[in-house]
């Protein structure tokens, strides 16, 4: 079943061109991947889903319906997202995984701090990285604090931006666990990593 | 006692004192010499072009025109505010501070002059028209930092913005933090001179009373009075002119609509 669809997407920045006719589906609880080179727009195409940024031509379906500004805010409920360098300036850590369930819409699902220690711990996290600046961070911890916000949120379609480029075997291994083993989930994710690529069910080259 | 009367002639000398500074800035090719001479000629004509308007409203002293006056008053505190922040004057932005900066005023000056002090009339001059130019004048300073805080760290850390949003966030709470860090920014300069007024300096207003013939209390009582309206009246307008602004400089996409600012 066709969950998300993209047809003659054109979108460019002033006068460079990102996408030109660009078409595909993502179909509901499938684990799609796009590949492609730097520059070539994978991130652009993640903001265009989330209504972020708007085609020039073309249309976006949600389960066939051309999705609007209310449904794009509706995704956006449904959906985990975790950019390829998460930016959260002088915020903690814990701030980072506690401001998204201060939001009304995510209060019932708020986590304790065992479950948020639990999967730090799966992650191969320290206790102590809770209460560290964000910025204060390596790459591969900020990925991996993404992710563990990403497997908090728990939402039926996963967005990853590069989810697994800084991270050590282990915390792969880990990461496809939690971010691709729910069979139920649909995941689109953007990645040069060949370990992530094939894990997942489908390739798009871009 | 009585005020020593200042005579042209006195007040031409005390522009001497300028040579001093202007030697400095002049031997350190700091390049402000000419930003000084036109800083001095503004500042002399802004004000002797309010002395005299300033003598017909105690003169005539009539409510409509003590507002229309403040009206004149916030409608150039409007501009400055757009212009201080580096942000276009956009309708977008031009209504919505103006609505915050006018209904903060009224309600400031409502409540210290009217119900607090008890004005023998309406709006009466010589109480509304410098408290209004005061508290305006702060707000003025509190709405730039506030405002031009608030959307340029919006711009810089769209990602951040974008990433609450999609973790479920309304755009409102989306703005939250964003919101918090330009009140606090706002609030910094008049809390500071809260907490030092009268060790570190006499605020201008408690002077003026006092070389005016004021008893030192009383002009202490104003200057409590002043300070707590100034306050007031900062955190009030920079509140009302993200949240009035905020309703028509966003997309419905919740983007914010960039012509807003003079950088791209």
């Amino acid at each position: 079943m066709c969950f998300l669809k993209l047809s003659g997407i054109h979108f460019s920045f002033g006068e460079e061109i990102i996408f030109d006719d660009f078409s595909f589906e993502l179909h509901k609880s499938e684990n799609l991947v796009l590949k492609g080179d730097s520059g070539s727009g994978k991130s652009t195409l993640i903001k265009l889903i989330l209504g972020f940024l708007q085609p020039d031509r073309g249309e976006i379906s949600l389960k066939g319906n051309p999705m609007d500004t209310k449904a794009f805010r509706e995704l956006r409920k449904k959906t985990a997202w975790l950019p390829q360098d998460l930016n959260m300036g002088e915020n903690s850590v814990r701030e980072l995984i506690t401001i998204p369930f201060s939001f009304k819409h995510n209060a019932v699902s708020k986590p304790s701090e065992s479950t948020i220690l639990e999967t730090f711990e799966e992650l191969g996290l320290q206790e102590e990285v809770l209460d560290k600046q964000f910025t204060d961070l390596s790459t591969g911890q900020r990925q991996r604090v993404g992710i563990t916000l990403c497997a908090l949120l728990n939402r039926p379609l996963m967005l990853l931006d590069e989810p697994t480029s800084a991270l050590d075997r282990s915390s792969k291994d880990k990461a496809a666990e939690l971010l691709l083993g729910d069979p139920d989930r649909t995941v689109f994710s953007v990645s040069h990593d060949p370990f992530w690529i094939e894990r997942c069910d489908r390739i798009i080259e871009l | 006692m009585d005020i020593i009367d200042l005579s042209w002639w006195q007040l031409s000398i005390g522009f001497l004192i300028l040579i001093i500074p202007a030697a400095i800035l002049w031997w350190f090719k700091t390049g402000l010499n000419k930003q000084l001479a036109i800083a001095t000629i503004r500042m002399t004509l802004q004000l002797l072009f309010v002395g005299y308007y300033l003598e017909y409203l105690f003169e005539y002293d009539s409510a409509w025109v003590n507002t229309a006056w403040i009206m004149i008053m916030v409608v150039v505190a409007d501009f400055a505010t757009i212009d201080r922040s580096d942000l276009n004057r956009t309708w977008s932005l031009i209504l919505p501070i103006f609505g915050a900066t006018f209904f903060g005023i009224i309600l400031i000056n409502l409540f210290f002059l009217e119900l607090v002090i008890q004005l023998r009339t309406f709006l009466e001059a010589q109480y509304a028209i410098p408290i209004t130019g005061m508290v305006l004048g702060n707000c003025l300073r509190s709405n730039v930092i506030g405002i031009n805080d608030f959307y340029y760290n919006l711009k810089d850390n769209k990602e951040r913005y974008q990433f609450f949003l999609a973790c479920g966030a309304t755009r409102n709470e989306a703005l939250y933090p964003f919101f918090r860090q330009a009140l606090q920014k706002s609030a910094n300069p008049t809390l500071a001179s809260m907490a030092t007024i009268g060790l570190v300096s006499l605020p201008g207003m408690m002077t003026g009373q006092i070389l005016s013939g004021s008893s030192p209390m009383t002009a202490i009582q104003y200057q409590i009075m002043i300070m707590l309206a100034i306050f007031s009246g900062t955190i009030l307008s920079v509140y009302l002119a993200i949240l009035f602004s905020n309703r028509f400089v966003f997309f419905e996409s919740d983007m914010i609509d960039p012509s807003i600012f003079k950088e791209s």
